[in-house]
């Protein structure tokens, strides 16, 4: 048995470690505590005054301003931010919480874990490609498509509260945050690097695959060069789009075919991620497109941007990418904000539909304005009554307007508090109560019918009829309902698909 | 997509005098090895291995293989015998030729290739091992690294082939399971931070090896 130590931290708290190294990186070595519930990081080299403040400052101020709110607790599942700092035997470290179980392999890879990684932590980038997850990733660990988008919904909410508390990330990576597609999770972890805009330069410049092209490009330069570009927001906004395209569509958005430098392939890499980089969809520029040639049988379907496109995320998600990688690549100020995400993401998860293949793999997609809905990754059709509830919201008294926002009704569907009141979104400001579904979607005798649970206002605008707590109103084409009378109340007009 | 695969060559030392306790130590840090870096996704996808083991003879044990393609049986060093580390670097520059592929306009080729040599005593064919340096300058490795392992081993030889030469004070299985943890580390280095600019950043080195 390895001992105990037991020491103090900078703010005078007592925490003690066991004397056993359980991890190891490039900067820290990494210990449990005796309960396994938080763990201590300590730098292998001597840090200077900045780097020390700096720390000081992530694990006091900034970590305050974020988890002693009201909600605060909330972002306990979505960092992992450490708590403290301490000096043990002239070393600098960092007290952290452990990872919750769900971020390690419960089962690990396939043909009983051949790789044996059970038990090891969920690195995002099994998950982010198609040939890892196809030949060695077990089937329980790779969740269905809507867990994915969970992950991305959930990375999005992170970075935007790191965003409007003024920090930003500089290295996020998909080493740098552990998902649990199988659930839905993901938390954003070696937060030590943090860089406050105008206050700390980043000691980073990031990971490969996630560099801005702009920092790629001026990375020769020396860093007090006025030319140089370094991690800030507008480079975490490029790497969170190629997370969510990546987790997504598992395959790189800029790895495509073209070649930049045939004889030099240091240059060739500099090139395609920074100066000549260029999305493998562009609309107008076909020439980083994947090549067939270059395809492994185990990149497939993903690697095929024809079968699967990068549309087929839907209206919401599709025209983010357009921004992030077509009109943004190369101009950061245009490429969308973390909130933007989040919040096409929330609209996108409402656009969703179950697939009933039983071979699909996706299990989820997007639901693409058709009469015919069919799934994109399986091409199993959709069967049946598919009632769409398009939300309209009131600006003015009795004025209505498209708020560009569709629920689709499926077996197991509910409404929520989000749904009838524009105001409302279902965030971390959400308290426990506002999270009951209102209303519940049943099939019943060939018909759909919404049953009220907490809509006092419920009512069918064409009939006058108001619908009691409780009571049930049958859906039909064209049907307008009014959900709520308060502010941001919503309506909906009801459209049915009926799918041969 | 479009992947490429960054080409690992490791040169050992099979001569009469690993037999033993050496030459099992090695076994078991390739061993190790293989399983550390197939447990790293970047590594998975883009390593890929080969072996030239030299004694009085130079073989190429491993051709290049996938990192999860691999199935290795025990090298094994005979009873007594010269050290041909001239004659391993002629085979690797064969194979190195052979091998990694060069970007074409249409196709995208490999990583430059990394290159481990172990040995534990001086090359038998000195004259070949100083000729074949020149050509293996030629063939632009992403790094070159030699360890010089146990007491005999002559580091001055080594140094002429590349500026990173590391020492093993002993021949024990500790040793070697050092220096295969950080060769490990070193090609999980270079498979997830290749082409950053900064690809001849190696990780630091364990406590077990003096340099």
């Amino acid at each position: 048995m390895a001992k105990v130590v037991t020491c103090r931290t900078v703010d005078g708290q007592t925490i003690a470690f066991v004397d056993e190294i359980i991890g190891s990186g490039a900067m820290k070595d990494v210990y449990f505590s005796p309960d396994r519930s938080y763990v201590v990081a300590f730098y292998k080299s001597p840090q200077d005054d900045l780097t020390r403040e700096r720390l000081q400052m992530i694990a006091g101020r900034y970590r305050e301003s974020i988890f002693e709110q009201i909600g605060g607790d909330y972002w306990r599942n979505l960092f992992c931010w450490p708590t403290a700092i301490l000096e043990h035997e002239g070393r600098l470290g960092l007290v952290a919480p452990a990872y919750p179980g769900h971020f390690f392999f419960a089962h690990g890879s396939r043909n009983h874990d051949m790789l044996g990684i059970r038990g090891k932590e969920k690195q995002g980038k099994w998950f982010a490609t198609a040939s890892l997850r196809n030949r060695f990733i077990d089937p329980r660990e790779l969740g269905d498509w809507r867990g994915h988008l969970f992950v991305c919904l959930r990375l999005a909410r992170a970075v935007r509260r790191l965003h409007m508390a003024g920090l930003a990330h500089s290295d996020l990576s998909y080493r740098n945050v552990l998902i649990d597609p199988s659930e839905g999770w993901a938390c954003v972890i070696d937060i030590d690097g943090l860089v406050v805009p105008g206050k700390y330069p980043p000691d980073v410049v990031g990971t490969p695959d996630f560099i801005a092209p702009e920092v790629v490009m001026t990375s020769h330069l020396a860093r007090d060069d006025p030319a140089r570009r370094l991690p800030q927001r507008e480079t975490d906004l490029h790497a969170l789009a190629v997370l969510i395209y990546l987790y997504l569509l598992y395959r790189h958005p800029l790895r495509g075919g073209k070649i930049h430098d045939p004889d030099d392939p240091q240059r060739d890499e500099r090139l395609a991620m920074g100066e000549g980089a260029l999305f493998i969809e562009d609309p107008h520029d076909p020439c980083n497109r994947i090549r067939r040639s270059d395809v492994r049988l185990t990149d497939l379907p993903w690697a095929d941007t024809d079968r699967l496109p990068f549309t087929l995320t839907g209206p919401y998600l599709a025209p983010l990418f357009r921004q992030a990688f077509v009109e943004g690549l190369h101009d950061p100020a245009q490429r969308p904000s973390a909130n933007d995400w989040e919040t096409a993401l929330i609209k996108t998860l409402d656009l969703l539909l179950p697939c009933p293949g039983s071979r699909c793999e996706q299990k989820w997609y997007v639901f693409d304005n058709s009469t015919q809905p069919c799934c994109p990754f399986c091409g199993t059709p959709f069967p049946g009554l598919l009632p769409v509830l398009n939300f309209y919201s009131s600006r003015q008294a009795g004025q209505f307007r498209t708020d560009h926002h569709r629920l689709l009704v499926w077996p197991g569907q509910s409404l929520f508090l989000w749904h009838a009141n524009s105001l409302i979104a279902p965030n971390e400001k959400l308290a426990e109560t506002q999270q009951m579904p209102v209303g519940q979607f049943v099939f019943d005798e060939g018909c759909w019918s919404l049953v009220n649970a907490r809509l006092p206002d419920l009512m069918d605008l064409a009939t006058q009829t108001p619908v009691p707590l409780g009571g049930r109103l049958a859906l039909s084409d064209g049907q307008r309902i009014l959900l709520s009378r308060e502010d941001g109340g919503r309506l909906v007009v009801v459209q049915m698909i009926e799918s041969k | 997509m479009s992947i490429r695969r960054l080409p690992v060559y490791i040169l050992l030392d099979t001569s009469g005098s690993m037999r033993g306790e050496p030459i099992h130590s090695v076994n078991a840090g390739l061993q190790s090895m293989f399983s550390a870096l197939r447990q790293d996704p970047y590594a998975l996808e883009t390593v890929h291995l080969s072996i030239i083991t030299f004694d009085v003879e130079a073989r190429e044990y491993l051709p290049l293989t996938p990192l999860d393609a691999i199935r290795l049986d025990d090298i094994r060093a005979p009873d007594s015998g010269a050290t041909f580390l001239g004659a391993a670097l002629e085979l690797l520059i064969r194979c190195v030729d052979r091998d990694v592929r060069k970007s074409t306009p249409d196709s995208r080729g490999d990583w430059r290739p990394l290159l481990f040599v172990m040995t534990d005593g001086s090359p038998s064919d000195l004259h070949t091992f100083r000729q074949t340096i020149p050509e293996i300058r030629r063939r632009d490795f992403g790094s070159i690294v030699a360890c010089a392992a146990g007491p005999k081993a002559r580091q001055d030889y080594l140094r002429e082939l590349t500026a990173q030469v590391i020492a093993l004070d002993t021949l024990d299985a500790a040793a070697f399971a050092g220096f295969f943890k950080w060769v490990s580390a070193s090609v999980a280095v270079g498979s997830g931070h290749a082409g950053t600019g900064d690809a001849d950043a190696l990780p630091p080195l364990p406590s077990e090896i003096q340099l």
